[in-house]
């Protein structure tokens, strides 16, 4: 079954870039990767899904149901935890935490307990006094304590420290294992990478392009740059697998997919000052897809 | 439910601050009155020689100041003047303020409508003014038990105290529907300052030029407290007006509210 479908999505705002036609699906207990610049429109897909905001045209639709129509219904089985949280600043934890489970036809009080343990959140606090990883925290227990069958997150590493973000991956993990579907938005490619069984690429509000994580390894990437002692031979790296290659003197950089062992027995055939070889970032790996596309 | 009582919390505080201070307002007020009843020939005198337009405008009559039912009307347009603000000032905050301090995306993702949000906190706003506005009039009625010396007529005195909750219905109304409207409000207090006086300044205004017209188009002339007095009962034409500017306003602003797009912080 398809937990979320979206059909020609599209909204447009006055001037701003929305988000055009972006169509794909969700299976159930899928953990799917949402991947994209700052401002491609991974929020503003979320939120039409939410149905925060209302699409202009196409549809979204959640659990076989449309996302407008259905909302407060969807909602009950939807978990979202928003990039940025915000919550009613003169409450204690333990109080917001009692408020939003109140929404949910079911006592929510053991899970609150079981996961503030987990990730060592103070019911007991103001939220004005949390710090921003805190905050961060009651926003996951906020999340998670009605087991929603579908689980939204946008951004959701941001402000957690390396070590409460793998407890909180291992817990989607978990949920994810109990038949969880999970949506997860992101734009640091590695952590997509980590968790999620397939991902959307979207840039300037349309999609790219759905990708399964193993082929996206397969296409891996690197971004070489070095350092010669002579200027490279004209036409040296005229190989396959060399990209937006760029000289300039002594100094060249390219993006190289394919045998990595290849390439470096042809780099030894020069005499190098300096050599780096790292992941490219993101960008890089758009622009790799659009010239694709063309 | 579960809105309606995390609201009514949440007014808790400024209810409170308003309700005090609208007592402190009639009770220093009203203990004025023993010295102008007492010298109320020479007072009169007094008051004669101000201009007749600023009498007007600030709404004393001659006629009735040293009446303990006239004295009170006038200090009245002060008590209905703060509900107002206070009316307004919760109007327009209750929906605007989950998008400033940025916990719209918490309640509205939870699994209710958004015709069930306005409707709780709505009723939120209502019962905080209810509140308010019985413990005033309490106060009033024993502020005004304790300076009178002589007795006063209490059905009327409760029936102009009345009209403050009428008044606050219509700017809780008109804060709801104006808080739909503009796109981003940054902070309450001066929008609703601004209102409730611009309307408060056509009252005066009104008074002063004695147009009959102004009449229908502020609701702080709505209710005269010199009718009232006189014929113990409400201008009916009035309380019509009122009723179909409370439908037509709360009606919009569900149906803005429902149709509203809510950004991303």
């Amino acid at each position: 079954m398809n937990v979320i479908e979206l059909n020609n999505l599209t909204k447009t705002y006055g001037k701003a870039r929305g988000i055009s036609n972006i169509s794909f699906t969700v299976e159930e207990g899928e953990i799917f990767g949402f991947i994209g610049p700052n401002g491609a429109g991974k929020s503003t897909t979320i939120r039409t899904m939410l149905s925060l905001i209302y699409p202009t045209s196409g549809s979204a639709t959640i659990f076989g149901k449309d996302s407008v129509k259905f909302a407060p219904e969807i909602k009950k089985e939807i978990g979202y935890l928003p990039s940025e949280v915000f919550y009613y600043d003169n409450m204690k934890v333990k109080d917001l935490l009692k408020y939003s489970g109140s929404f949910y036809k079911k006592d929510c009080s053991q899970r609150i307990k079981q996961l503030a343990e987990l990730l060592d959140l103070d019911l007991n606090k103001k939220i004005d006094d949390l710090s921003f990883g805190n905050k961060k925290k009651v926003g996951i227990v906020q999340g998670l304590l009605h087991e929603p069958k579908l689980i939204i997150l946008d951004e959701p590493t941001s402000g957690l420290d390396p070590l409460m973000q793998q407890k909180f991956f291992d817990l989607l993990k978990e949920e994810n294992k109990k038949g969880t579907t999970i949506l997860f938005s992101s734009h640091i490619l590695s952590e997509v990478q980590k968790m999620c069984d397939r991902v959307a690429i979207i840039k300037e509000g349309e999609l790219v392009k759905v990708e399964k994580i193993s082929t996206l390894k397969e296409n891996n990437h690197k971004r070489f740059k070095l350092e010669t002692k002579a200027p490279m031979p004209q036409g040296f790296l005229q190989i396959a697998g060399v990209q937006n290659l760029e000289i300039d003197g002594l100094h060249v950089s390219f993006l190289y997919s394919g045998n990595i062992n290849l390439m470096l027995q042809k780099l030894a055939q020069l005499e190098l000052l300096n050599l780096w070889i790292e992941e490219p970032d993101l960008e890089e790996i758009f622009m790799h897809y659009y010239e694709k596309g063309n | 439910m579960n809105i309606f009582l995390h609201e009514l919390k949440d007014n808790r505080k400024s209810t409170i601050i308003w309700t005090l201070s609208l007592v402190a307002v009639v009770v220093l007020f009203m203990a004025l009155f023993p010295s102008i009843a007492k010298d109320s020939e020479a007072f009169k005198k007094v008051l004669e020689n101000y201009p007749e337009s600023l009498r007007k405008a600030i709404g004393m009559s001659l006629d009735s100041i040293t009446s303990l039912l006239g004295f009170y009307s006038y200090v009245f347009t002060y008590v209905v003047l703060c509900g107002a603000i206070q009316a307004m000032n919760l109007g327009v905050s209750m929906l605007s303020k989950e998008t400033r301090e940025k916990t719209a995306d918490f309640l509205l993702t939870k699994p209710v409508t958004r015709t069930q949000i306005v409707t709780a906190k709505l009723l939120a706003a209502v019962v905080s003014l209810i509140l308010s506005n019985l413990v005033v009039i309490m106060a009033a009625l024993v502020a005004a038990q304790a300076v009178s010396e002589r007795s006063f007529d209490t059905k009327a005195f409760l029936l102009i105290s009345l009209t403050a909750f009428f008044v606050e219905c219509m700017f809780l109304a008109l804060g709801i529907l104006i808080s739909v409207l503009v796109p981003k409000i940054k902070s309450v207090l001066p929008l609703s300052l601004g209102t409730v006086f611009g309307f408060f300044i056509l009252n005066m205004f009104g008074s002063v030029i004695g147009d009959k017209a102004v009449r229908y188009l502020t609701p702080f002339k709505y209710y005269d407290p010199g009718y009232i007095s006189k014929h113990q009962t409400y201008e009916i034409r009035f309380i019509v007006i009122e009723v179909i500017f409370i439908i037509v306003a709360v009606t919009a602003s569900y149906f803005i509210y429902a149709k509203k797009d809510i950004h991303a912080v």
